[in-house]
């Protein structure tokens, strides 16, 4: 006869304070087959685990149930218990008591109780039919892609590559560098942006480990983790790669002028263009979109000046496929658009900038050759008024979170507005100034000091124009007043947002997000740069607003967790699959139709013992199923049986309650 | 013929009789006749609001029943204030059928509360139901030559998600109306800017000190006259000129004119009828602009302003 334990955590005050966990473990021990229970304040720590193991031992127990918080948080720590008294892991059953019950009905301790209870006699009841089961190995595909050329994608790749691990890494725009290559300098040392971003841009693409791939896309994602298979769309550049040497005759020639993205516009790019100098690979693409030749057949300029006959007016987009074991995400992010605020005279005032812009214009590289000049009449400006917070914890006309940067960023331009014009004032307008960070507080006081910058606490309300001046009204909460000043430009700190393709991109890959559109960690604390979906990873704003070096840090962290995956042949995974038992296999093959991983495949197997006609049955590979049941709850002749979750388990659990 | 539900407010019977009258002129242009609501009550601005919400609802909700009662979908309202009480009052009702269940309890002798009257002031009317193209069609005496910064205040685009109409910050419809009508719409960035509203009578000061920045701007515009759509507007920039310019030792000479004035003069309507001699600021010396057209305005006129730039160019 079975013999059941069962361990009641406390979960500190989770659960205690919610519902009545000694009654909990009186009312289990009424259950026949439980021969042990026991509550514990921690029961996933040391001693807790100890009260588990020994008990094993000491009652002899054959299934073990636990009652504290969701499987997904620990049912790998007391399977592990388990195996370390020498019972297999998968005689474990976890009674969800936290999220499923204490949480949810903090304001009725009896029935939050009654159902706890209820919980436990159903997971006793299920545990007393559990069966021992073995992990399964699966080969592993040790290579990664890495989505989005940005510092996040650019460090996770060189960090999994200098581990001698292949690594695929696919960039959306024509040049990797993203955000970062468009800033001047870094808070808060000051570095010179491209001068610590462009070598690492040029070690990626000379790495014997890294096959980049420029203007391309990530399509769909099919598998699971270790045996992922990636479709990744090539768009055509209309450039042979191979033969282009990047010379540069083509754009100087090129008559099309387009308003140039890396510098948002400031100034103008022609039509074959690189997005900058330092673009990797230096190689040009046409904008299929403004290329007269392209959209009407004339010019051909290009093709002319091209000596080594690079270009070619008849490249279409190309469909690849690379096979890949894990996936890193690091697509970055977008800069809010301020248009809402309406008050400012957002679009209708030249004068009015965001930060990004602000970046460019200070870039030695930039449009303005590294001098802030007002895109109305091009005058060196005196008095500029830096305004944070704009979308950020705004929950009227933004968004609600801290970008994070802004304080930041905006103590550095203050510093970089000094530094290019002398006689310049700058005003800054702030709720808080955040600063927590190695060496963030010390740079904000310092600037501040050295600057002589006029920090004013308080809103802006409105913007107006006299003359060619802007006038700016807001509110100084120091001292209780509406204060006005007359700015010859105003930059507004834009929130951090995230990019836009990232719900499609989510649906894609098969991983969740939030409501801003940022991708989902598995855990926020403990599994931080893991999502829900074995095998893919995300570095950097992907995620959520974070700095350059929370940034990097997290996409080593990555390629830390990417090769700990690759680190075996094989990868070990959950026993929790479905087989088929032929006999009562009628080959309908229904189930090949609802499973979500393509696990299903035909086979032909003799019509009875030593006929030699055949007939259609289903087949599932187990290394893909991942062990939802859908085939199990489709198949009509219970042919299906899904290991952890078989038909007496679930029937028990219902009889149970 | 077009027909539209009026409901005038009280400053129609008094202090804006000038722009109930003008409005009817205007109207009549366009083909267009006002049904009164019969026995229509205060709309409870600005007092009702701050007493008690049943009051706040009751008073407009009487007059939206009454409505429902003629056959026009569309009420239009002259004064913001009362705009803004019955708007405020339909989009909760329609939103909260239990509130307005509620609130009809109190004006149940009416009738039962339905939401078919869409609600609508004067201005929005004339932007959304007529149209600045066929108010241009109607103009026989161009205004060319004035130049008028457009005054919305605070309340015939606010708050965004009640009005549904043009933009909180920077509204244009008065101003596209203006340059149908041939004047000349100033940049203005006071457009919304609160003029002191009712503080007029319990803190005259405010209104000095707010009003006296709106005409300020205005002047720095470089516009003749303000143009209104609110009679409280109009009575404050207007009534109140000759103290701010007491207060702030400025000669403005600024006129303000209703929307509504404009258009009858633009439609051929002598002056004789459009109540002129009611102002506090003398208009002769704006409307002598009339005919008067600078070079730099003809220009903008023959080659408007481009309005996006194009995405490339070809050299």
């Amino acid at each position: 006869m079975a013999r059941v334990g069962v361990f009641v955590c406390f979960c500190g005050a989770n659960i205690a304070e919610y519902l009545d966990v000694p009654q909990v473990v009186e009312e289990v021990k009424r259950i026949r087959e439980v021969k042990y229970a026991v509550d514990y304040k921690y029961m996933c720590s040391d001693p807790g685990q100890g009260l588990i193991r020994d008990a094993i031992v000491q009652h002899k127990l054959t299934s073990i149930v636990v009652a504290a918080c969701s499987p997904r948080m620990h049912e790998k720590t007391f399977r592990k218990a388990l195996s370390d008294a020498g019972m297999n892991p998968y005689l474990l059953e976890v009674a969800n008591i936290r999220e499923h019950s204490s949480w949810v009905h903090q304001k009725n301790k009896k029935a939050a109780t009654d159902k706890a209870m209820d919980l436990c006699r159903m997971a006793v009841a299920k545990s007393i039919a559990n069966e021992q089961l073995h992990e399964i190995s699966v080969p592993v595909t040790k290579r990664a892609l890495v989505i989005g050329g940005g510092i996040a994608g650019i460090q996770a790749a060189l960090d999994i590559a200098d581990a001698r691990i292949p690594v695929v890494l696919v960039e959306k725009s024509p040049s990797i560098g993203g955000k970062m290559a468009q800033l001047d300098e870094t808070f808060p040392t000051l570095d010179c942006s491209q001068c610590i971003l462009t070598p690492k841009m040029v070690d990626v693409a000379s790495h014997p480990y890294i096959e980049l791939i420029p203007y391309a896309e990530v399509i769909e994602l099919q598998g699971f983790v270790g045996n992922y298979k990636a479709k990744i769309k090539k768009k055509a550049s209309y450039v042979n790669f191979k033969t282009c040497t990047g010379c540069g005759a083509c754009w100087q020639k090129c008559p099309v002028k387009v308003a140039n993205e890396y510098n948002l516009g400031l100034d103008k790019r022609k039509a074959i263009y690189t997005p900058f100098p330092q673009a990797v690979p230096n190689k040009p693409v046409i904008d299929a979109e403004h290329c007269t030749m392209l959209l009407k057949g004339k010019c051909g300029i290009c093709a002319k000046v091209c000596q080594p006959g690079a270009i070619d007016y008849q490249m279409q987009d190309e469909v690849i496929e690379r096979e890949i074991g894990a996936v890193v995400v690091a697509t970055g992010y977008d800069m809010w658009d301020p248009t809402p605020y309406e008050e400012y005279g957002v679009g209708r005032f030249k004068d009015i900038i965001t930060s990004l812009e602000f970046e460019r214009m200070v870039s030695a590289n930039g449009p303005t050759n590294g001098v802030p000049l007002r895109p109305s009449d091009g005058k060196v400006p005196k008095n500029v008024v830096f305004i944070k917070c704009i979308g950020s914890r705004d929950e009227a006309k933004g968004i609600e979170y801290c970008s994070k940067i802004c304080c930041m960023y905006t103590t550095k331009h203050t510093i970089l507005l000094h530094h290019k014009v002398h006689d310049s004032h700058a005003y800054v307008f702030y709720m808080d100034i955040r600063a927590a960070g190695k060496g963030y507080e010390e740079f904000v006081k310092k600037a501040q000091t050295d600057t002589a910058a006029t920090y004013l606490r308080g809103r802006v309300s409105k913007i107006y124009k006299k003359g060619d001046k802007l006038m700016v009204r807001g509110e100084d909460a120091q001292i209780g007043q509406v204060v006005e000043v007359e700015a010859d430009l105003v930059v507004l700190a834009t929130a951090v947002s995230a990019p836009k393709d990232n719900p499609d991109l989510a649906r894609l890959l098969g991983i969740s997000y939030d409501k801003y559109g940022y991708l989902s960690e598995a855990h926020p604390k403990l599994r931080p740069v893991e999502t829900a979906k074995a095998g893919i990873f995300l570095a950097g704003c992907t995620q959520a607003p974070k700095d350059i070096p929370e940034t990097v840090s997290q996409a080593s962290a990555c390629a830390a967790k990417v090769c700990g995956l690759f680190a075996g042949d094989t990868m070990k995974k959950d026993p929790m699959v479905s087989t088929i038992n032929i006999e009562y296999c009628s080959g309908c093959l229904n189930c090949i139709n609802v499973c979500p991983y393509t696990a299903i495949v035909t086979d032909e197997v003799p019509i009875g013992h030593g006929s030699k006609e055949l007939r259609t049955v289903a087949y599932i590979n187990e290394g893909v199923c991942q062990g939802c049941g859908s085939c199990v709850a489709i198949c009509r002749s219970m042919a299906i049986n899904l290991a952890g979750f078989t038909d007496p388990q679930i029937i028990n659990e219902i009889v149970s309650i | 013929m077009k027909k539209l539900t009026y409901f005038p407010g009280c400053s129609a019977h008094g202090t804006s009789e000038e722009f109930d009258s003008t409005l009817k002129l205007a109207l009549k242009t366009l083909d267009v006749e006002l049904e009164d609501i019969p026995d229509w009550n205060c709309c409870g601005a600005t007092s009702a609001h701050v007493m008690t919400e049943n009051l706040a609802y009751a008073l407009p909700m009487r007059n939206l029943v009454l409505a429902e009662k003629l056959e026009n979908t569309t009420m239009g309202i002259a004064c913001a204030s009362c705009y803004q009480r019955m708007k405020v009052t339909k989009v909760h009702m329609d939103e909260n059928p239990e509130l307005a269940k509620r609130i009809n309890t109190t004006v149940v002798e009416e009738g039962t509360y339905q939401g078919t009257v869409d609600v609508k002031s004067m201005l929005q009317y004339f932007y959304e139901d007529i149209g600045v193209e066929p108010i241009r069609e109607k103009v026989t005496k161009s205004l060319a030559g004035l130049k008028v910064a457009c005054y919305y205040g605070c309340l015939l685009t606010r708050p965004k998600n009640i009005t549904k109409f043009d933009s909180p910050e920077y509204p244009v419809s008065m101003d596209q109306i203006c340059e149908a009508l041939g004047a000349t719409a100033t940049e203005f960035d006071y457009k919304t800017e609160c003029c002191g509203a009712s503080f007029s009578i319990s803190n005259t000061e405010v209104v000095l000190n707010l009003s006296g920045q709106i005409l300020e701007m205005a002047k720095e515009s470089g516009a003749h006259a303000i143009v209104v759509a609110c009679p409280l507007c109009q009575s404050n920039l207007d009534m109140r000129q000759p103290d701010i310019e007491k207060q702030l030792g400025v000669k403005y000479d600024i006129p303000i004119f209703y929307i509504t004035q404009l258009m009858a003069l633009a439609f051929g309507y002598p002056a004789s009828q459009l109540k002129f001699p009611k102002h506090i600021v003398p208009v002769e010396g704006a409307l002598a602009n009339i005919g008067k057209i600078d070079p730099e305005a003809e220009k903008k006129i023959k080659k408007p302003i481009k309005a996006v730039e194009a995405e490339s160019e070809v050299e």
